[in-house]
């Protein structure tokens, strides 16, 4: 089927789903077994639990975005339990831990076993506390073949203060990760391309988190605010030879975050460098028009490194959903999966043909997207080190396993930051990972090759 | 059939193309200023300028040019509305309810500008006074259908030989009086209730914004209500208070302030001059309203919805948030996230987009804003200022106060501008302890994550509308049905199920159906 799921299917599209079907059963048999990974099938467990009940899954994610405001193994243990409590049916693991509940020591125990927990399942997620702790988990990923991007984690920024701080942290991560990144060994997949070298180092950037002064009715003055903090990031990331990656959020920034980046890559400063980045959300019906923007800018450029975009689906559909239908307006995202995921290939094929203008990063654990782009890629001429793909530490880490294995250049985005910094992420990730939707619980069910492969 | 009641959908305005909109509508509205708002009782009108509105923003604009309506007047009023009463309370509820629907569309055809006139005559930043014209067309769509189901009456229990009826029937003529900070959106209410359930209305709207309330009274009647039933008296105090006095005037639906609300009371108790009734009050008064932070709050959230409840609008809200109790926990970090975000908010002419902090009503205003912030800077500390800008308006910095002794009158007096108090509690016990010594009950906002709280907060909290994890102001009709308790207000609450019960009057109907032993 071609990505509109309108035409009839071309000689090109049957090429495609064959290779791509090539493509797939080689990664899927080279995906890691579970028996290799005894923590990972605990974790799997306890996703299937939260996954099957809605309510149990909505008292576990209350009591993960609460952790860090408690103040005590009492205070974890209170919250945990006056969530549970609101679950009509416990599973006995959970009556039990109720149970406990009742004594001062028991819920030590329990407010310690609970606070544990989510560390543990935080750690899967987060690499470090800050760059410099994460160098270690880092190196090692590029010694197994993949590449890294670190985003800085952190409250939402209300004051200018708190505004300077994250772009500290940001140049923080530029100037540690450039020079430590420079002392890897060599791994010509994953830092050169048919334009010319891939930086090693890999930082995203949020623009709401670079200004507090951000406002959607009026982004003029929060545009503003924030490229006097992003200028000198570019500045020094041109310098230390770093790639710096500006992240799409919701709806709500979308048309500021585009226009301004866009607007500062055009300056005569940044002619040159850095190696910078964009990000498409595929969940938006809007996004072809997006991609059309981006596609004529960087066809009238006069700046010479070619633009990155990752193409991504989307981390805030719920949010989208929700606040669209609470005011009343027109839904900007897919509301069916299949929708999306057609729009997600129609959008891969447009950005792969539009190299070399732009580079071209997939993001997706959906094994048929990933596929998929491969497939294009080669059927349409083009060498797979001109196509990055990219996955979410502790989601894709099977998939990124394979990609590695298979030699394909896979970069994984690795949040860094404190338990207090990474609980918003850590919700959203969770939510997307234990949603009945979601392609990694496919996966875990079973379901058969040719199915998860399957046109959407 | 009417379709299912929804909310008007407000305007996108994080879209750059409707954004677009604003400025031609502006533009279309400056050409028709000073708009001659009219005394309109029944056909006859009359213009003057004894009663002048004004930008806030620019108080050399005349805004609105009226008549200051007098005893005269409303006398003249209260008759029209004798004979509107016979003609409209004829009418079938359905077809009430449709001139209703039919007004909201006339103001949904204008929505855009009808927020410009709000934003010329009453400061109003665009995304308010769309929010308060999609208010207005809430109002007359959500009691319209209200109205034909009350027009069905009541179930009652049945039996044999005996058939019996509950009917709500109109109380009679309706004094609406209306407040300038929703100027489109609460005159409408009271009057569109009022009129739904058959009653002819006399509105005096606040003397700061005759103008939008001559756009109701143009809806009303081009949707089809008779204009004998729908009369406009703009004016001052004295109007209104002639209004209340009159004893032809069933039912008097107010809201303002604490001070004429009492008076009101006060006034319509007396069933002097061969009056042979009892008039209905429904008021609507002030708040200091509160907003408890407990020590597991999510502060990202909620610093930005208490900053917006306060000063959105230059907090000129009986909603909005005027105090701040947080556990000393984590108070330090709530005062100095706060005062940041306090720090950066733009105080400006509302028709700027991204103004947070327009200029306040009238001079007055700013004065009394004033003299509150001199108060809190000697009483406590002024922890954060947003610098009003030079220029004529009626600027008013936005500002975050702490350290306040327990009687200072910045905690217990309703300022209705932008000023933030900020106290440290224990816990939410004594929060709620605090809540508890107030006089108003107006709204209440907590931020709390462990369900018991939030439970023991919703059984101890008095106020009328308590808002848990989100900003306290921006009640939808029919979802956050609107008023308060204690002195904040008098009855049930609007945008409700139960707001049109003030507006009639209950009929029981029995009759034997037995004849010779048969039911007939």
């Amino acid at each position: 089927m071609s990505a509109s799921g309108q035409a009839a299917a071309s000689p090109v599209d049957d090429r495609v789903e064959a290779e791509l079907r090539r493509v797939g059963a080689k990664l899927e048999a080279a995906l890691p077994s579970a028996s290799h990974q005894p923590l990972k099938v605990l974790d799997a467990r306890a996703m299937e639990l939260a996954s099957s009940d809605r309510e149990l899954r909505a008292a576990l994610f209350r009591f993960v975005d609460v952790v860090p405001a408690c103040r005590s193994l009492d205070d974890l243990a209170r919250h945990l339990t006056g969530f549970l409590a609101e679950v009509s049916d416990s599973p006995p693991p959970i009556s039990a831990a109720m149970r406990i509940s009742h004594t001062k020591a028991g819920r030590a125990a329990l407010g310690a076993a609970a606070a544990g927990g989510v560390k543990h399942l935080a750690h899967r997620f987060i690499v470090g506390e800050s760059p410099r702790s994460a160098l270690g988990t880092l190196s090692k990923l590029w010694d197994h073949g993949v590449a890294s991007s670190v985003d800085l984690l952190g409250e939402a920024t209300v004051t200018q203060s708190e505004a300077d701080h994250y772009a500290a942290r940001c140049s923080e991560a530029i100037e540690v990760l450039a020079p430590a990144t420079r002392r890897w060994p060599a791994r010509e997949h994953l830092e050169s391309d048919s334009v010319g070298p891939v930086t090693r180092a890999n930082v995203c950037v949020k623009i709401s988190a670079l200004t507090p002064l951000l406002r959607p009715d009026a982004p003029a003055r929060g545009q503003r605010d924030a490229a006097r903090r992003l200028r000198p990031l570019l500045r020094q990331a041109a310098h230390a030879g770093a790639h710096l990656h500006i992240d799409m959020e919701s709806l709500d920034s979308r048309e500021a975050v585009l226009e301004l980046a866009l607007a500062l890559l055009d300056e005569e400063d940044f002619r040159d460098g850095p190696s910078t980045g964009l990000v498409l959300q595929a969940y938006l019906r809007d996004s072809p028009d997006q991609l059309a923007q981006i596609m004529d800018w960087a066809r009238s450029t006069r700046r010479r490194p070619p633009l990155k975009v990752r193409l991504v689906k989307g981390a805030y559909w719920d949010q989208e959903l929700v606040q669209a239908r609470q005011h009343g307006w027109a839904v900007p995202v897919f509301e069916r999966k299949q929708d999306c995921d057609r729009n997600y290939e129609g959008l891969t094929r447009t950005l792969l043909d539009a190299r070399p203008a732009l580079r071209v990063a997939i993001a997706s654990h959906n094994l048929r997207s990933v596929s998929h782009a491969i497939a294009y890629n080669r059927v349409s001429g083009g060498r797979d080190i001109d196509l990055e793909l990219q996955v979410l530490r502790g989601l894709g880490d099977e998939l990124q396993h394979a990609l590695a294995s298979e030699g394909y250049r896979v970069r994984t985005y690795c949040p860094v930051g404190d338990l207090v910094a990474g609980m918003a992420y850590l919700v959203r990730r969770l939510l997307e990972n234990t949603s009945n939707e979601s392609f990694l619980s496919e996966q875990a069910r079973g379901t058969p090759l040719d199915e998860l492969l399957a046109p959407p | 059939m009417l379709a299912p009641f929804a909310n008007e959908p407000i305007l996108e305005l994080r879209r750059s193309a409707v954004r677009a909109q604003l400025h031609h509508a502006l533009e279309r509205v400056d050409a028709t200023l000073p708009l001659e708002v009219p005394v309109w009782i029944g056909e006859d009108s009359r213009t003057g300028d004894r009663l002048l509105s004004t930008d806030p923003g620019n108080p050399d604009r005349v805004v609105g040019r009226a008549p200051a309506a007098g005893g005269a007047d409303a006398e003249a009023a209260v008759a029209q509305a004798r004979q509107g009463l016979r003609e409209w309370r004829a009418v079938r509820a359905q077809e009430r309810a449709g001139a209703l629907v039919a007004a909201a569309q006339w103001l949904r055809e204008r929505r855009v500008e009808l927020a410009a006139l709000e934003v010329r005559e009453c400061a109003k930043p665009w995304p308010e006074a769309d929010a308060d014209v999609c208010e207005a067309i809430d109002f007359l769509e959500y009691y319209a259908r209200g109205a034909i189901e009350l027009g069905r009456g009541r179930e009652l229990l049945q039996v044999p030989g005996e058939h019996n009826e509950l009917r709500y029937v109109p109380r009679g003529i309706v004094a609406v009086i209306s407040p300038w900070n929703f100027p489109l959106a609460i005159p409408c209410g009271m009057t569109a209730a009022a009129l739904a359930t058959g009653n002819a209305v006399v509105l005096k709207p606040a003397e700061q914004s005759p103008a939008i309330a001559y756009r109701l009274v143009q809806a009303l009647r081009a949707g089809g209500v008779p204009p004998a039933a729908v009369s406009l008296v703009p004016g001052d105090g004295d109007a209104g208070a002639a209004l209340v006095r009159h004893p032809d005037v069933h039912a008097i639906a107010f809201t303002g302030s604490l001070a004429v609300g009492r008076e009101i009371v006060r006034s319509a108790a007396d069933t002097g001059d061969g009056q042979r009734h009892f008039k209905q009050v429904v008021a609507e008064l002030g708040g200091k309203n509160c907003v408890i932070v407990d020590a597991d709050a999510d502060l990202d959230e909620a610093v930005p919805a208490i900053i917006g409840s306060a000063f959105a609008y230059a907090g000129q809200k009986c909603s909005a948030a005027s105090r701040v109790l947080v556990h000393e926990a984590v108070a330090e970090h709530l005062l100095e996230r706060l005062a940041g975000a306090a720090k950066v908010l733009v105080v400006g002419q509302a028709e700027t987009l991204g103004t947070d902090v327009p200029p306040v009503i009238e001079r007055a205003a700013q004065e009394r804003v004033a003299r509150y912030c001199r108060l809190a800077a000697e009483q406590g500390r002024v922890v954060a200022q947003a610098q009003a800008p030079d220029g004529d308006g009626w600027f008013s910095p936005a500002t975050v106060a702490s350290d306040l002794p327990a009687d200072s009158p910045v905690l217990g007096d309703e300022i209705f501008g932008p000023l933030l108090a900020v106290q440290s509690v224990r816990d939410v016990e004594h929060a709620c302890d605090v809540v508890d010594g107030l006089a108003y009950a107006l709204t209440g906002g907590l931020f709390a994550r462990d369900p018991s709280v939030v439970r023991r907060v919703r059984e101890r909290t008095p106020v009328g509308n308590l808002y848990v994890n989100r900003g306290i102001t921006g009640a939808m009709v029919g979802r956050q049905p609107f008023g308060g308790n204690r002195l904040s207000g008098t009855g049930m609450k609007a945008g409700g199920p139960d707001y049109l019960l003030q507006f009639v009057e209950q009929r029981a109907y029995s009759e034997n159906t037995m004849r010779h032993g048969l039911e007939v």
